[in-house]
């Protein structure tokens, strides 16, 4: 069987029925690692007591394999009674096992911020909360933006892995195809220059934000 | 448990009786006692690493003791106590390396805390900040970003954002010591202002002549220890230790 070209083409529209969903569980997934690293890393700075213990959560959080937590979320949720739609316990599962690396790179952003900026926030009398709002993450986002930046993109490429839970999205319905027209290799080929378009602009946006944040406030 | 020890501080805007302080197993300050009175200049000499900004910092509690006592303010402070930040609204602190917020225009550094900790309204506060940052003489640097700014004004722009909220006393860590030689005389000019002004002061610096002008004492440490305090006059004219004696022959040839 060889490579069709026009059947690569003339399957498109049934592929992209998918990418609705791919975009959406890629946003979902990345506010909510974003969100749930960032509260990882201020809990693990907020008390010393604490700290092992965020510690422990965020190492086992990476190093199970992001299959394996989604399969579990989405098998063992239901026992306790909480069902919800696959998309939502897939990007869940996305979120909880990226948010493990972004609380990393949300530590090196903020120990990059020098120490003398908490230090006359606090001798302002700033409470914890303010110095950490107004005056430690401001400039925290700026050394996190290119890192974060590449999680984006790493965690749209991970979107696929929900196929394994039946959620809708670019691969499932280029799977779809497969069974239904016993050809593999356009459907594979069409999902893959998909995903590239797809990080291409994401890219070119990504570059842009930086360039906008760079221009609004200089460094140093 | 903040005790109030009205009592046995007076006027002291600060007590230190027997202060000790350790990094790991190394004892930066070693049974320091010091009274401050309000209004009074305090002027901290010495040689690098004697522990002047510990000593400093430990007022703002940035730096916390783990043995005497330190009472700022009629309250007295140690390592975990509740209501620092408070406390802190009323100690103003100017840095070696300003510490101003990069990612805030000059006007933003000095409305913050006002909004935010004292609580005032924004056109308050710009009000204060103004005020202030006239005081400093760069009002028109207003809607800057500090990096815009030369070291010399950055640092004004450091004291106006602490004069603003109101503080009963000002500590100085080195506040020349960052700076270009034809930009220290602006910055010792507004402190020397301060100091007319009646602000109680406590400042790490080794500018003598600004020590000989301002200062009502002169406090000389060594190896973590207050080894000396004297008036200006009696300091430079005849220094009893000889630490003292060394120190400011380097200082002044
Ligand atoms: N965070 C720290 N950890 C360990 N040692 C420190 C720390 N800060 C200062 N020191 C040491 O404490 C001593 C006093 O420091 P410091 O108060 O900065 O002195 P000064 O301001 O007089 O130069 C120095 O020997 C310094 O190396
Ligand atoms: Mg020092």
């Amino acid at each position: 069987m060889n490579f069709n070209f026009s059947f690569a083409i003339e399957i498109v529209p049934r592929v992209l029925e998918g990418i609705g969903n791919t975009v959406m569980i890629a946003i979902i997934s990345f506010i909510g690692a974003a969100a749930l690293g960032l509260f990882w890393e201020l809990l693990r700075r907020s008390h010393a007591t604490v700290r092992p213990v965020v510690q422990f959560v965020i190492d086992a959080i990476r190093s199970t394999p992001a299959l394996v937590q989604i399969y579990f979320l989405f098998f063992v949720l239901p026992y306790y009674g909480v069902t919800l739609p696959a998309l939502l316990v897939g990007s869940f599962g996305l979120s909880f096992y990226y948010s493990g690396y972004m609380s990393e790179v949300f530590k090196a952003g903020i120990d990059a911020v020098p120490a003398g900026q908490s230090e006359a926030a606090q001798s302002l009398g700033l409470s914890w909360a303010d110095m950490i709002r107004f005056v430690i993450l401001p400039q925290m986002l700026r050394n996190v933006a290119a890192p974060l930046g590449a999680y984006s993109i790493s965690i749209l490429k991970s979107t696929p892995l929900l196929a394994v839970i039946s959620v809708p999205e670019l691969l499932g319905s280029a799977l779809d195809v497969a069974s239904d027209t016993y050809r593999y290799a356009e459907p594979m080929f069409d999902v893959g220059v998909l995903f590239l378009a797809m990080s291409l602009v994401a890219v070119a946006g990504i570059t842009q934000l930086e360039r906008r944040l760079g221009l609004t406030a200089p460094s140093h | 448990m903040a005790l109030q020890t009205n009592s046995c501080s007076g006027n002291a805007a600060v007590t230190m009786e027997q202060l000790c302080k350790w990094y790991g197993s190394f004892q930066v300050l070693h049974n320091v006692d010091l009274s401050v009175a309000v209004g009074e200049r305090i002027v901290v000499c010495g040689p690098s690493g004697s522990g002047k900004s510990t000593l400093v910092r430990c007022i703002n509690q940035l730096e916390t003791h783990e043995k005497g006592r330190l009472i700022v303010n009629g309250v007295e402070l140690y390592k975990g106590m509740k209501g620092l930040a408070e406390l802190r609204r009323d100690v103003g602190m100017v840095f070696q390396q300003f510490n101003l917020f990069p990612h805030l225009t000059v006007l933003d550094n000095c409305t913050l805390a006002l909004v935010r900790a004292r609580k005032l309204a924004r056109d308050q506060a710009e009000e204060i900040a103004m005020e202030n940052l006239k005081k400093v003489r760069i009002p028109e640097q207003a809607h800057k970003f500090p990096t815009q700014l030369s070291g010399g004004q950055q640092q004004r722009v450091a004291i106006a954002r602490a004069l603003c909220m109101k503080p009963k006393l000002m500590l100085f860590d080195e506040p020349t010591s960052a700076l270009d030689p034809e930009m220290i005389k602006e910055v010792l000019d507004v402190m020397t202002e301060l100091a007319r002004d009646g602000m109680t002061m406590i400042c790490v610096t080794h500018e003598m002549g600004f020590a000989r002008e301002v200062a009502d004492r002169i406090i000389f440490m060594d190896s973590g220890r207050i080894i000396e305090q004297a008036a200006p006059s009696k300091f430079f004219k005849n220094p009893e230790h000889p630490r003292a004696q060394q120190f400011l022959g380097q200082m002044l040839h």
